[in-house]
């Protein structure tokens, strides 16, 4: 059997964490009183001259803010996502389901057309689908991170026969093809969480979207945490703690933890973004979040058929993923390179 | 340039990419006729009994055709059989044409109404006891491709050898008939010497077959492709799947499974014995992988080798309906008509038992909203009877008013169930998960909620989606299906999926109905010999039917079709919802 590699994530990993720990609040001034900037601050102040990084972040506050305010968008704007209007008024789409109008039936009304077939609004569709992408990639993001911490710690901290058994689990789950293993779970997991005669209820496509990708997202976190620890482990104040009769769970979390937020971070910000495109694939795939819950991957999907007759209905979606996900991952390098100026790219 | 710059470039040109409008889509226009209105009445296409004169060869020429040149077809699938016992699926009846004849079969005539004739046979058969014995003479000249002459001995032996077991695929109505349901007990096929006495050859021209009751449609069942004539001396049984020996106008060169299948002249056949095929063109190369977005593309674009192409199968994909029904240049080379096929949404009548609710489901569904999603009225029209309007007798009645609203009552549905104290009823609908009836299952969701309906849809695997909804003890109470009748008459447009007695595990009577009183109709109207009166009766039973709600009839499936600019006369056989082959030339 071989040993993991190291990190298998390529360059995400911090180069060193060495200055910050030196910095780790456990050493840090006790008095308020003038001891240059914290490194919080110092990381404040380089993200702020990283000007891509304050664009990306307005981009990703926009999206945000738009999700948040979905209700209200729509009502200001007067348009639900649900609502089959091209169904409902028969001048808006032809016999055969394409919008009557130029452009993919963009007018006053509907700003970004309709989508056709169903004839639901599309800037609705989209707003409401950024709230099924952020809330999914968010609860993904957070508990892969509350497992990777929690087994790449444990793993690199306690050693041993556990360290080896956690290693086994990560090498077994990084060598399934995760795409195929997605799509052969979803249906399984759906089956197992709802009665075959019960009404599938709105919340459960995205339990089980986050479930399956928490699954197989978790093992990259881990192993770099697992790496860190065991680094830390030999060091100098971890024995110093050790010798004053510190219990492991406070060496865990008042010595260890905070000498990787770094790494758990600059991880985070960078998986978000990839959970946001793997939730869009599995919705493309047929596999994700179903009918009626907008979502961004099965309009996608959806609009591949029409690239000919309607191109418009691909490219609200396809501009709008494309910019999400591209300001999420600049997002994330800003961030990284502001924790870590050192690290070379 | 440093790295950093180069993404802020990228995030510039992406965020100015957002406000540049588009104007590369133009709008689209419906056509003739305002949306979902299409409110055209549904033409029949009468079937008639032709004269022994009518059976007669050759078949009714093409003006302008001349002989000669290769004709290609492209389609998504292979045939999955060739041999004429194992065939029941439309598309490997339509090719096996070409090379296999039958005692019956559809002549089209020159105004584009068929008719039932004589094939291998000199008429349509004769009968004297109304239906249950059938006698029929073999016209002269009739040869297989070695040249030797096709005897009542032949005909006799491919009715034989569709009860041996390898025979797994193929029509079972002929043997059911003769020696009933558990017909492969009563005689194991021809192979062990054993013979079938209820086919007599009384001589080498004339079959007669008796059955052991009256079916006086029987000689339509004969014209199914399931009943085609194979050889003793060149039957390789299960072998006999992937090249069957010719008795029609071509014989098969190569057949390369799911690539190609190539065929050439049959030297032996003489025109003047067939009243059906023309046979125009040399050779005939099929390819097969095509899907239809594909072939739509290619026909559009008529280039090459495709201008000489036609498909079967594939139909136009329904984001290009628009552009293909509104394109000048197209229109001469694109084929519409109605399909054998009937839509139906099943109610599941061992669970839904109140007529009312039943009505109320009708009354409420959305038929215009779910043919719009599928392709407007190129998907079909909308259908109010459970017959096709291809059937014999066929009668147009519309019990619940859907023809006027199409878009579904949901007041009137409402009402209903006001009355009925049902309101809130819970409906589980079971749907193919994919992502076409998602969005159909919305459109469905949103009109049974409107009526009142606790709305509640169930996503089944495709793959498993009839084995799922034909158990009978099914959790579903609504759920899609189509059935198209073997032969145009009443019989096998009713009988497998309305008959209370044919219900089982798997079987066609999705829909579980058994009503007392539709069984015993189904019979009566089974013995009727006259076709007309026939006709009349299963109309009837029709209308019993829509009286009670026992189903949602939703479309008469449509067919809109392609072919290339160098080919003519390819016309669009209505019997199985294809193009037909029989007519095509090279221009």
């Amino acid at each position: 059997m071989t040993t993991p590699t190291g990190a298998t994530t390529g360059g995400d990993t911090p180069g060193s964490t060495s200055d910050l720990a030196d910095n780790a609040p456990a050493d840090a001034p006790t008095d308020s009183g003038f001891r240059g900037l914290s490194p919080g601050k110092l990381m404040w102040r380089r993200f702020l001259r990283d000007r891509t990084g304050v664009v990306s972040a307005g981009v990703v506050l926009f999206f945000v803010l738009v999700a948040v305010l979905a209700p209200v968008i729509s009502m200001i704007y007067g348009k639900d996502p649900q609502t089959h209007y091209g169904q409902n008024d028969p001048t808006l789409l032809t016999d055969s389901g394409l919008p009557v109008a130029p452009n993919g039936g963009m007018s006053g009304d509907f700003w970004f057309g309709l989508e056709p077939g169903l004839g639901r609004d599309i800037l609705t569709q989209l707003v409401y689908g950024i709230r099924t992408s952020l809330i999914i990639a968010v609860a993904t993001s957070v508990l892969t991170t509350v497992i990777g911490v929690a087994l790449g710690i444990a793993a690199g901290y306690l050693g041993g026969k556990i360290d080896y058994f956690i290693g086994r689990v990560i090498d077994v789950l990084m060598s399934f093809p995760s795409q195929i293993f997605l799509i052969a779970t979803m249906p399984v997991v759906t089956s197992l969480l709802v009665a075959p005669n019960e009404k599938i209820p709105e919340w459960l496509p995205f339990v089980a979207v986050t479930i399956v990708l928490s699954l197989l997202g978790w093992m990259g976190l881990a192993r770099i945490l697992r790496g860190v620890s065991l680094s830390l482990r030999e060091r100098e104040f971890i024995e110093a703690a050790k010798v004053t009769g510190a219990s492991p769970m406070r060496i865990i979390f008042k010595e260890i933890l905070p000498n990787l937020w770094t790494p758990i971070l600059v991880q985070s910000t960078l998986a978000l973004p990839a959970f946001v495109t793997a939730e869009a694939g599995l919705s493309y795939l047929g596999v994700g979040v179903s009918e009626p819950t907008p979502d961004w991957g099965r309009m996608i999907a959806d609009a591949a058929s029409y690239l000919r007759t309607d191109v418009t209905f691909l490219l609200f979606p396809g501009l709008a993923m494309v910019v999400f996900v591209l300001a999420f991952n600049l997002l994330g390098d800003s961030v990284r390179d502001a924790f870590d100026p050192k690290t070379s790219r | 340039m440093s790295s950093r710059k180069m993404r802020l470039a990228a995030a510039v040109l992406v965020a100015g990419a957002l406000t540049v409008t588009t104007a590369c889509s133009s709008g689209h226009s419906n056509g003739s006729g305002t949306p979902g209105a299409s409110k055209e009445p549904v033409k029949t296409t009468a079937i008639t009994i032709g004269s022994a004169d009518d059976s007669k060869g050759p078949a009714i020429a093409e003006p302008n055709a001349k002989k000669g040149g290769t004709v290609n077809m492209i389609d998504r699938d292979d045939f999955s059989h060739l041999d004429p016992g194992q065939i029941y699926i439309n598309t490997n009846a339509e090719v096996s044409l070409l090379f296999t004849r039958q005692l019956t079969g559809y002549k089209t005539m020159a105004d584009g109404s068929q008719k039932l004739v004589g094939d291998l046979a000199t008429d349509t058969g004769s009968t004297t006891d109304g239906g249950k014995t059938w006698k029929f003479t073999l016209k002269d000249g009739v040869k297989w491709q070695d040249g030797s002459a096709l005897t009542s001995a032949d005909v006799k032996y491919s009715i034989e050898r569709t009860y041996a077991k390898f025979i797994k695929s193929g029509p079972t109505y002929i043997q059911s008939w003769i020696s009933g349901d558990k017909y492969r007990d009563a005689y194991q096929g021809p192979y062990e010497g054993q013979h079938l006495d209820a086919v007599q050859t009384p001589d080498a021209k004339t079959v007669v077959i008796t059955f052991a009751d009256v079916h006086p449609d029987a000689n339509f069942t004969l014209a199914m492709a399931g009943y085609g004539v194979v050889p003793q001396a060149h039957d390789t049984k299960e072998e006999y799947d992937k090249k069957p020996y010719s008795s029609g106008p071509y014989q098969i060169t190569e057949h390369v499974t799911d690539r190609s299948l190539d065929l050439e002249r049959n030297p032996n056949w003489d025109a003047s014995t067939d009243p059906i095929r023309n046979a125009y063109p040399d050779k005939w190369h099929m390819t097969f992988g095509v899907q239809a977005q594909q072939s739509t593309e290619r026909f559009m674009a008529d280039n090459g080798d495709d201008k000489t192409a036609f498909s079967f199968h594939n139909t136009v994909f329904p984001a290009y309906i628009d552009q293909v029904k509104n394109d000048e240049k197209l229109k001469p080379r694109t084929l519409q008509g109605l399909t054998p096929y009937v839509d139906y949404y099943y109610i599941n009548n061992t669970r839904i038992k109140d007529q009312k609710i039943r009505e109320a489901m009708v009354r409420a569904f959305p038929h215009q909203q779910t043919r719009q999603l599928q392709g407007g009225s190129s998907y079909g029209d909308y259908a109010t009877s459970y017959m096709s309007p291809s059937v014999m007798g066929w009668e147009s009645y519309d019990a619940y008013g859907i023809n006027k609203k199409p878009e579904g009552d949901p007041e009137a549905a409402k009402k209903i169930l006001t009355d009925a104290n049902a309101l809130n009823t819970t409906i589980t609908y079971a749907f193919n998960n994919t992502p076409l009836q998602q969005k159909v299952t919305e459109a469905i969701r949103d009109a049974m909620t409107k009526a009142g309906f606790n709305f509640v849809p169930k996503p089944i695997d495709p793959k498993t989606y009839y084995d799922v909804i034909g158990l009978l003890n099914n959790e579903y109470d609504l759920y899609w299906g189509g059935w198209g009748a073997d032969w145009p008459t009443g019989y096998t447009a009713l009988q497998p999926v309305w008959d209370g007695r044919a219900m089982a595990d798997g079987a066609s009577n999705y829909g579980h109905v058994d009503d007392p009183e539709i069984n015993a109709a189904i019979d009566a109207a089974a013995k009727i010999a006259d076709p007309v009166a026939a006709g009349k009766a299963f109309a009837a039973i029709d209308k019993k039917l829509q009286d009670k709600a026992y189903a949602i009839p939703d479309v008469y499936q449509r067919s809109l079709s392609l072919y290339g600019s160098g080919l003519g006369g390819v016309k669009y056989d209505s019997l199985a919802g294809l193009q037909s082959p029989l007519n095509i030339y090279v221009k």
